[in-house]
């Protein structure tokens, strides 16, 4: 992982507030790591939103606490078939960390979510809904 | 950079299986890289990286500031030893911290070390984040991260 924060912290004289012994006791990432390339799926795609492996995940948030795996699913069947959903529990409250991430096969099907979803109420709570991955915008 | 964002975190140690350890990294602009190596039974390092969108990083954010870890410091945590080390490092709202810790096993060690309140936000929020990379990259790549 590249050390790029300190260059650009000193090249625009930013004084970020830094806490943490990890600024003075930092461990050797490059030993880590050392030409290793990080897999993508399809590195050279142009902008957009990009397919998973089996097929197109979108995200969803500001779900209600107390929602159930059938609530989203119910919510969002009427688009095409869900292949798979994610939502995650707060590890210490036990109720759901507000985010969900569901799967269709299909690109159109995903869309039509995006679209239907998007700013609606679900369980009282206007939720969010978005691609969950994209491809690069390459900086040059 | 106000708007300036990072986020780093490592677990691992060196033993019998060679350096074991999980580390994923986001930027600002949404590249998350995830990588999990043993060499347990001559297995090799797993690295992955995809682009993830800017809902999912307001959402990272978000996780990261309802725990309040920014306003922690890890001076009287356990510093990292032979059981092992963590790492979280962040940039966020102006603050970059860059926390070290050693591993921890239980609620009870967070309860039993010198800042028990301030180590658990740190034990919770690791857990949280483990979960919501976790998804992503077996969402995107289908394959499933051992929860260590």
């Amino acid at each position: 992982m590249a050390d790029d924060m300190d260059q650009d912290d000193r090249a625009q004289g930013v004084d970020k507030r830094r806490k943490g012994r990890g600024h003075r006791d930092t461990t050797e990432w490059a030993e880590r790591y050392g030409g290793a390339r990080f897999k993508e799926l399809d590195p050279n795609a142009k902008p957009g939103p990009t397919a998973s492996v089996e097929g197109w995940v979108i995200f969803i948030t500001n779900v209600n606490e107390e929602a159930q795996e059938e609530d989203i699913h119910e919510a969002f069947a009427e688009f095409g078939d869900v292949k798979n959903i994610y939502m995650n529990l707060d590890r210490q409250t036990g109720f759901v960390k507000g985010y969900a991430l569901v799967e269709y096969k299909g690109h159109k099907e995903a869309q039509a979510a995006i679209n239907e979803m998007n700013g609606k109420v679900l369980l009282e709570q206007t939720i969010q809904v978005d691609w969950a991955f994209r491809k690069p915008q390459r900086r040059r | 950079m106000a708007d300036d964002f990072y986020l780093r975190y490592y677990v691992g140690h060196k033993g019998k299986f060679g350096h074991e350890f999980l580390e994923f990294e986001f930027n600002k602009d949404g590249r998350l890289r995830y990588a999990n190596n043993s060499n347990y039974k001559n297995d090799e390092i797993i690295t992955r990286e995809v682009y993830v969108s800017q809902s999912v990083i307001a959402e990272l954010k978000r996780i990261v500031e309802d725990s309040e870890i920014l306003r922690e410091d890890d001076n009287n945590w356990p510093a990292p030893d032979r059981v092992g080390r963590q790492e979280l490092e962040i940039v966020l709202g102006g603050q970059h911290i860059s926390f070290t810790c050693t591993k921890l096993g239980s609620v009870l060690q967070v309860q039993n070390s010198k800042d028990p309140d301030g180590l658990r936000i740190f034990y919770y929020l690791v857990q949280n984040l483990k979960c919501f990379v976790f998804s992503l990259i077996s969402a995107h790549f289908k394959i499933q991260p051992i929860q260590k």
